[in-house]
């Protein structure tokens, strides 16, 4: 029962990562209409930055996360233009050629990190490192609470900047129709473009917070584009709300799998279910819509 | 496959038989108990206000939707629920309403897609006749969306005739086409129903109805509301409600 | 194949240029050294694979990112059945390759190849992805150990292995498709399925025939690949960067187009032995070949064979193709 509970734990405390994780993907899907194979280079490049700061500058990841979401803010604010472009060229109207952009952008990004930094796993040191905090029968690292807490403080913003704010009502607009928000007087070129922006700021926060609970390499993205297109097909592709359960749900599958059945399965067992979700209902388990 | 049978009329069966068919999307009654059957060499024609039920009525026969309720059987047979393929095989063709041709390949491939299933050894003939027919030859090399609208309609229909069918669904067929085209077209539905192919037909343009229908139904709300020669429906008080919201 | 389309002119013209080709590169390894030798034979194995993946992407329309489960099913079948429990010669595993890739592609195609787009090119990645954990944590596979083939140093053998296969695919795909009753059923199928199914073709079996055709042929190179190599582990034959490959280089070469992805699989590789051999290792071809895939989508949708071809309505081909996506 206590390994239960532990697992329990785990598995919720994993899975408020892999929801800021795909958050921002699904915002993306939502606005853009632009299934972003980067999205697992995105939070590669945010642990690499993390610990580039933190070996070089000694900025703990915690405080550093806050940098890198305003570094990757602008880029992917700078970025946007060209996927706006991408999607809705003459050509390329469909999804595939903005899939095949960023798919470009994500073996960009891969093979960039290789070649820069090669195979080695690097881990990202804090001061909460190493403490843990006991709750009756369940140990709870410090790091993963405090990483946790900063995904779900991370989501949370997306929320109110979605609901509470007019730049919120312009991107939901988009989301619903392009045309008619364009008829509305939304800038959609601009509004797309800080809607990407905000995904890449997002993703590579998450991508501190998974490198500084397990560790960062150049090969990390691909696992975590798959996670990340896990929750999504879970929630359906483009729903926001859908994220938080399916986030919740991939992070308890991954952690019971690990405890009970090898954590060597776990990768199989989490890829096997993506497939057979996508079988059983492609258009998401949760249902759509922002 | 029974492509190569004739179409000669089978004692007791006729070629189509709707038997009270019914289709629900959610809470919305599409059609509502329809029930329609058709002589070899009669052109029936399906008229009604838009959302009356007409096409999903063609999609229930030609199988592109399951009906909830009722039968469809094709000269006896009941294919009710089979799969579009094989109602296709066994003797329905059909037109869609927004022409459907295969965009990338040339209108002689278009041609000889639709025989890729039939009679493949006569394709090549049965090609060069369509082609005469609707008068398109000097196009045969273009491809599909090179074609004008009209032209398009032209290779829909010459698709259809390349599959030796016993029932043809024209949804459409002649909408906002040039009168030269028009005129082609009901000459080769003239020319097809003598050799004893069953036609169904939605069509708006009352003129076109009057000239080639035997025999008309009205729908309305999932429903036929009436049925007979073009006088009588003309004159039908329910058709007027239909269309015009009053008597 | 009941009857022959009419055999035009131009199919002899075509027909010969390939016979010219297949000799030109018959008396190849006459006039190269052996390094040369062994570019060649990859870009033929690539241009085969490149073929493969052209007949689902290009001309079923359904973008795969699974391919590389293909080539793992035959690299390792070859593989283990050339362990010395079996003692199988190589010519002989190729046909218990071949029949399992196409039963497990027949088995994950139907139900896979209902989902379009984006949703058809998530799965079959899962899968792919799926497969390659299968085979890490299995035991007869070697897990992450990989497996080692009985060491055949005969790069001559190799090179003509794999010429017969480029050639047997890339004709065999060419007559099929341009040239068969097939070819018509599977592009009705991308170019408006409702259409296609309306007029008695049954839709879902040209998909799942086009997907085991290509998984077979992929399967093919597999099981060729191992035994050339000599050595195969979970990564270097399941691994994404088969597929990425095999992507790039039909989109290069131009999806749906019979020259295309040879002419891109021939050119990627030749660049990424051209890298390797500048740079001494292949990570920086990683980097370039996205910004390949970058440059190319913005500003060569149609690939490289639009600039040779020419022609509107190779370009127009294509467009729609993608449009449809």
């Amino acid at each position: 029962m206590d390994l239960f509970l532990q697992t329990l734990v785990n598995g919720i405390l994993i899975g408020g990562i892999l929801i800021c994780l795909t958050i921002g993907f699904q915002l993306t899907f939502g606005v853009l209409h632009v299934i972003d194979f980067a999205v697992g280079g995105w939070a590669m490049l945010g642990g690499y930055t993390a610990y580039w700061l933190v070996t070089l500058a000694g900025i703990d990841p915690f405080i550093s996360i806050f940098l890198v979401f305003a570094l990757f803010l602008l880029i992917g604010r700078g970025l946007g233009p060209l996927i706006y472009r991408v999607r809705t060229s003459r050509y390329a109207r469909p999804d595939l050629m903005a899939l095949a952009f960023t798919f470009g952008l994500f073996l960009f990004m891969r093979g960039g990190a290789l070649w820069l930094w090669s195979y080695n796993s690097r881990s990202v040191e804090s001061v909460l490192s190493g403490q843990f905090l006991s709750l009756g029968p369940v140990t709870i690292p410090l790091m993963r609470l405090s990483a946790f807490l900063m995904a779900m403080l991370f989501s949370l913003g997306l929320f109110i900047l979605l609901y509470r704010s007019r730049f919120g009502m312009a991107v939901r607009a988009l989301a619903q129709n392009r045309d008619h928000a364009g008829l509305m007087g939304v800038d959609v070129k601009r509004v797309s473009a800080w809607v990407y922006g905000i995904y890449t700021g997002l993703t590579a926060s998450a991508g501190v917070l998974i490198a500084t609970i397990y560790s960062v390499n150049p090969t990390v993205g691909i696992r975590y584009t798959l996670f990340a297109f896990f929750v999504a097909v879970l929630a359906g592709l483009g729903s926001v709300g859908g994220v938080l359960i399916a986030g919740l749900a991939l992070g308890l599958l991954e952690a019971y799998v690990a405890t009970y059945i090898g954590a060597r399965y776990s990768l199989l067992i989490v890829f096997g279910t993506l497939y057979l979700a996508l079988l059983v209902a492609p258009k998401g388990v949760l249902g759509r819509g922002i | 496959m029974s492509s190569a049978s004739s179409n000669a009329k089978s004692p007791g069966h006729p070629p189509l038989a709707i038997e009270s068919v019914a289709k629900h999307f959610g809470g919305i009654t599409a059609v509502d108990g329809v029930s329609l059957s058709a002589d070899a060499g009669e052109v029936v024609g399906v008229i009604g206000p838009n959302g009356s039920g007409k096409s999903t009525l063609f999609n229930l026969a030609a199988g592109g939707l399951k009906p909830d309720a009722g039968k469809v059987r094709l000269q006896g047979i009941d294919v009710t629920g089979w799969p579009t393929w094989k109602i296709a095989r066994t003797g329905i063709s059909r037109t869609f309403q927004i022409p459907s041709l295969f965009i990338n390949m040339t209108v002689r491939d278009n041609l000889l897609a639709a025989a890729v299933e039939g009679d493949w050894q006569r394709a090549r003939d049965r090609m060069e006749d369509a082609l005469e027919m609707l008068e398109i030859s000097h196009v045969v090399d273009n491809l599909a969306t090179e074609l004008s609208g009209g032209q398009q309609k032209l290779v829909e229909f010459g698709r259809v005739c390349m599959r030796d069918p016993k029932v043809i669904l024209l949804d459409e067929v002649t909408a906002g086409v040039h009168p030269n085209i028009r005129q082609i077209i009901l000459g080769a539905i003239q020319r097809l129903r003598k050799t004893g192919i069953t036609f169904l037909v939605i069509e708006h343009d009352m003129e076109m109805v009057k000239e080639i229908c035997d025999r008309l139904v009205v729908m309305d709300q999932g429903k036929i509301v009436a049925e007979g020669d073009f006088e009588t429906i003309a004159n039908d008080t329910n058709v007027r409600k239909a269309y015009l919201g009053r008597t | 194949m009941a009857s022959k389309p009419v055999q035009t002119p131009k199919f002899i013209v075509r027909a010969l240029l390939i016979g010219a080709i297949v000799i030109a590169l018959a008396v190849l390894p006459a006039f190269i050294d052996s390094y040369t030798l062994r570019i060649a034979t990859g870009a033929l194995m690539w241009a085969g694979l490149a073929c493969a993946w052209n007949i689902v992407g290009g001309y079923a329309g359904y973008i795969s990112f699974g391919h590389s489960a293909f080539f793992g099913i035959g690299a390792y079948t070859t593989a283990i059945l050339m362990q010395s429990d079996f003692g199988a010669s190589f010519f002989v595993t190729l046909l218990p390759a071949i029949i399992l890739s196409i039963a497990v592609a027949v088995v994950i195609g139907g139900p896979t190849m209902r989902l379009r787009g984006a949703y058809f090119a998530i799965a079959t990645w899962a899968f792919a992805e799926m497969l390659m954990q299968l085979v890490t944590v299995l035991d007869f596979t070697g897990g992450t150990a990989g497996l080692s083939l009985p060491a055949y140093l005969n790069e001559f053998f190799f090179y003509y292995t794999m010429l017969i296969a480029a050639a047997a695919s890339f004709v065999g795909v060419w007559l099929l498709i341009e040239h068969s009753r097939f070819g018509f059923r599977i592009k009705a199928l991308r170019d408006d399925e409702p259409a296609a199914e309306s007029l008695g073709i049954r839709t879902n079996l040209v998909k799942v025939q086009s997907f085991a055709l290509s998984a077979a042929i992929t399967a093919l190179f597999g099981s060729i690949y191992a035994y050339w190599t000599t050595y195969i582990d979970p990564h270097s034959v399941m691994g994404p960067q088969i597929t990425d490959q095999m992507v790039v280089m039909v989109l290069l070469g131009g999806l749906g187009t019979i020259w295309g992805p040879a002419l891109g699989g021939v050119l990627l590789w030749i660049t990424n032995r051209y890298i390797w051999s500048t740079f001494g290792d292949t990570v920086i071809y990683l980097p370039i070949l996205g910004v390949i895939i970058a440059l190319v989508v913005l500003f060569l949708p149609n690939g490289l064979i639009s600039l040779l071809v020419g022609r509107q309505r190779g370009k127009e081909l294509i467009s729609n193709i993608l449009r449809k996506f």
